[in-house]
């Protein structure tokens, strides 16, 4: 709390609020991962093309997120555009 | 036998602390959420304690989700800035089939609330023993997130004995 007016907060001499940071970054990180596949998926991509541009495998992508993806979009197949 | 002697409401406080993390994007089930907990978890003289002190659910989720806004912000990150970006499918929710586990500060939180029940001679464990364990942890998230909200562990403290007094009699 009180190191929020230093000037280097996240810096060297800062490792708390560095280490939080990061914490902050991973959860956001995973939350947009989430959105971006989701929108890519509603746009009418595949799931390969998703891995394609993440540069993951399919296996990988489809496994983290299609449960997710397809339950919230059931038996609404995407637009097939955009490809 | 993390659960051993849990009564109905430490229980409930639990299983609320998974669904508020969860809910708020923590990869993690922290102290913080054991907070939470508390205060879904309601009635009991912790909950009563903290609201007394002006600590409810929703300024305290209001303050973790500022927590992790400000440590975006300190490496140049604006949160609001990616959620306008990524649109509607934006969300910090932890997806379902995604298990959790507990963090360390979590976890020994727990097991003070423990080490406090013996303590206090109790024969069951309760969310007055949660807090406490949550309160121990001085460096945890939790005691920072009440100092964000201008509540001290001390003080909280004090009022929590004084209200188990007044239910004691």
């Amino acid at each position: 709390m009180d190191n929020k007016t230093s000037t280097r907060v996240g810096g060297p001499e800062d490792p708390r609020g560095g280490l939080e940071a990061v914490v902050a970054l991973r959860r956001t990180l995973e939350a947009l991962e989430a959105a971006q596949v989701e929108n890519a998926f509603v746009a009418g991509w595949s799931w390969a093309k998703i891995a394609e541009v993440l540069g993951v495998s399919k296996q990988a992508v489809h496994k983290k997120h299609a449960r997710r993806i397809k339950g919230r979009y059931p038996g609404e197949p995407p637009k097939r555009k955009g490809k | 036998m993390m659960f051993a002697r849990f009564n109905d409401r430490s229980r409930t406080c639990v299983e609320a602390a998974f669904d508020e993390a969860r809910m708020l994007g923590h990869d993690s089930l922290g102290d913080e959420d054991l907070l939470l907990g508390i205060l879904r978890a309601d009635e009991g003289i912790a909950a009563e304690a903290l609201s007394s002190l002006g600590v409810t659910l929703e300024g305290a989720r209001e303050e973790s989700e500022e927590m992790l806004s400000g440590a975006l912000s300190s490496i140049g990150i604006s949160l609001e800035e990616v959620r306008r970006e990524a649109g509607d499918a934006f969300e910090m929710r932890i997806p379902d089939n995604r298990r959790i586990p507990f963090s360390a500060w979590a976890k020994k939180a727990l097991v003070e609330a423990r080490k406090e029940m013996r303590r206090m001679g109790d024969n069951y464990l309760g969310t007055e023993h949660i807090l406490l364990g949550i309160l121990g942890n001085a460096d945890g998230t939790a005691v920072r997130l009440l100092a964000g909200m201008g509540v001290s562990p001390e003080a909280l403290e004090e009022r929590l004995f004084e209200l188990r007094g007044r239910a004691a009699g």
